[in-house]
């Protein structure tokens, strides 16, 4: 996959009257036929970071280079109707580059269609809901047939169908087109269902990039540990076969010999078995279940263990998750592949908070 | 004196048409890009511009009509130009009656849109020019409006006409001034048939954009 923008030494200052905000990336690539989801809390400059992509915002230094002939286009977070039908919104954007009348013609019947819109075509754009309008801003931009396409939280406003089917056309169209495109979002359900690689923004900075499954099963730091859904976060001191000790009795295989001291074992919730004896990994010994709750899809089981909180899921109303109670005292397994040693300390930490 | 006959009625109505259109057409190519520019920007001393275009709404005609007066007057700065009772001068008032309400009501259009519209468009790539046609095209509701509100400013004006203008028979004769001169004669059966042609041109403007507007927000 070629690399169709790339952004190197980017830095991004903004000053307000309040406050001021620093975006720094080293270097950070958008690729052909790939989806990069950037993930970070409220604040953490993703949008900044699109606005420059796109060529909205100027650099403070650094550069932005893009590779390839075809537009780049944004869809921002709240979807912007112009004045006009929803017709008129697909179409302007193609007239302006003057294309001929058939081509805009098929660029946005299909761009209708493959958004489920086409029978609004008609209709004036402002009079549309959050979804549909949101639909329509897809349509617009795919229509362009973009080489990069920058899309800021795209699944707002969608209810959980919608956000399926925006997720399976999105694949598809990166799929059919090439096109390389970069999900903001704070979701991170939505950013692994759509995303080929995973890049982290927190306070500005860019923590992590890399494939979906490597950010995720391997955070670099504590802090996108947490962002990345790798909650299960234990401090532990390692010895230099790789086992790690939790509550000074706990001893936990990690498979990962070297250095040895404090640190932390990062173990995401479904990684963290339940033990029924199906030799699914090695048993960590027994927690107590203190929470149990449920969305009809999924179970999230709360389980106290060696002064810890752990979470794992079960799928709901099935086996265990149907006869556990809260209470209940559980056999915890995992394997060593499983479990990711995190050595640096949270901010202001010198050592692990070892439990006493 | 004599009264008010059919041709001289007809050349007031349509002189005071000219004048008014021009000075209309005049006031939103000046007022339109400055109320865009000002709607649009952010930069130091927006604030005061912003301060004084309102005042500038609430000026009173008739000391618009002095400063001009004085401006064209023989012995003003543009004394040498030998506008002084002129249907020009009449324009120049008349345009800075109207330029405060076109600027304040298209700064207020502009402002009204999403703060990302102007991003947005940029975002779908569509050039410059291109972009400005859809912002007037967004912003249509009150240009309509900037549009009536200049149009009643500038036609029911008379205090700044008859100032820099001089109610000139065959010249500079408009509606208003006509009927504030028929009034003074006590000629009144002129004065009502000038007032109602004058009433009738609002009505019929000003229904008409009202209609255009009523039409783009079903």
């Amino acid at each position: 996959m070629s690399a169709a923008l790339v952004a190197r030494e980017l830095r991004m200052v903004r000053r307000s009257v309040a406050n001021c905000f620093e975006l720094e990336i080293p270097y950070l690539e958008m690729r052909s036929s790939e989806v990069l989801a950037v993930l970070g809390s409220n604040g953490a400059g993703k949008s900044t970071l699109l606005r420059a992509f796109a060529g909205l915002e100027e650099p403070t230094a650094g550069e932005i280079v893009r590779h390839g002939q075809g537009p780049v286009t944004m869809v921002f977070q709240r979807p912007i109707a112009l004045a006009g039908s929803v017709l008129h919104n697909v179409r302007i954007a193609l007239r302006a580059q003057g294309l001929p009348s058939p081509e805009i013609h098929r660029r946005s019947n299909e761009a209708l269609e493959h958004f489920g819109i086409a029978k609004l075509a008609a209709r004036p754009a402002t009079a549309l809901s959050g979804g549909e309008l949101r639909r329509l801003a897809l349509a617009r931009a795919f229509a362009l047939e973009p080489t990069v396409l920058l899309l800021d939280e795209p699944f707002d406003d969608l209810d959980a169908g919608a956000q399926e089917t925006l997720s399976r056309d999105l694949r598809q169209a990166v799929a059919q087109t090439g096109v390389a495109v970069a999900v903001v979002t704070h979701d991170l359900r939505r950013a692994v269902l759509v995303s080929d690689r995973i890049a982290v923004l927190i306070d500005g900075g860019l923590r992590q990039v890399g494939e979906r499954n490597a950010v995720l099963n391997h955070p670099a730091n504590l802090e996108v540990a947490r962002l990345v859904g790798m909650s299960n976060l234990i401090p532990a001191t390692f010895d230099a076969a790789g086992l790690a000790t939790v509550d000074s009795q706990h001893a936990i295989p990690t498979g990962q010999p070297g250095a040895t001291g404090p640190g932390w074992l990062g173990i995401r919730p479904e990684h963290l078995k339940v033990d029924v004896g199906r030799g699914e990994g090695s048993t960590i010994g027994q927690g107590e279940l203190i929470e149990f709750s449920s969305d009809g899809l999924l179970a999230t089981l709360t389980i106290a263990w060696a002064g810890q909180t752990l979470r794992t899921h079960l799928v709901a109303g099935r086996g265990l998750a149907r006869d556990l109670r809260t209470g209940d005292r559980v056999s915890l397994a995992l394997r060593p592949e499983d479990v990711h040693v995190l050595r640096d300390l949270p901010q202001g930490e010198k050592e692990p908070r070892l439990p006493s | 004196m004599a009264e008010l006959d059919g041709p001289t009625l007809l050349s007031i109505t349509l002189r005071t048409l000219a004048i008014c259109g021009s000075s209309l057409v005049m006031a939103l190519g000046l007022g339109v890009p400055m109320g865009i520019w000002l709607g649009s920007r952010q930069f130091p001393g927006r604030r005061t511009l912003l301060g004084l275009v309102n005042s500038g709404m609430g000026a009173p005609p008739v000391v618009v009509g002095l400063l001009v007066a004085q401006l064209f007057y023989r012995s003003g700065p543009l004394g040498h130009l030998e506008l002084w009772y002129s249907t020009q001068a009449m324009v120049t008032a008349q345009i800075l009656i109207a330029l405060p309400l076109v600027i304040a009501l298209v700064v207020a259009a502009v402002a009204s849109l999403d703060e990302d519209w102007a991003l947005q468009v940029r975002a779908l790539g569509i050039p410059p020019i291109w972009r400005q046609w859809l912002l007037l095209r967004e912003i249509r509701l009150g240009l309509l409006a900037a549009v009536i509100a200049a149009l009643g400013g500038i036609l029911s004006e008379v205090g700044a006409v008859m100032q820099t203008g001089g109610n000139l028979e065959g010249e500079t004769r408009v509606l208003t001034t006509a009927i504030l001169m028929y009034t003074r004669m006590g000629l009144f059966e002129s004065a009502y048939a000038l007032a109602a042609v004058l009433l009738g041109l609002m009505l019929v403007l000003a229904g008409l954009l009202t209609w255009v507007q009523y039409g783009e927000r079903k």
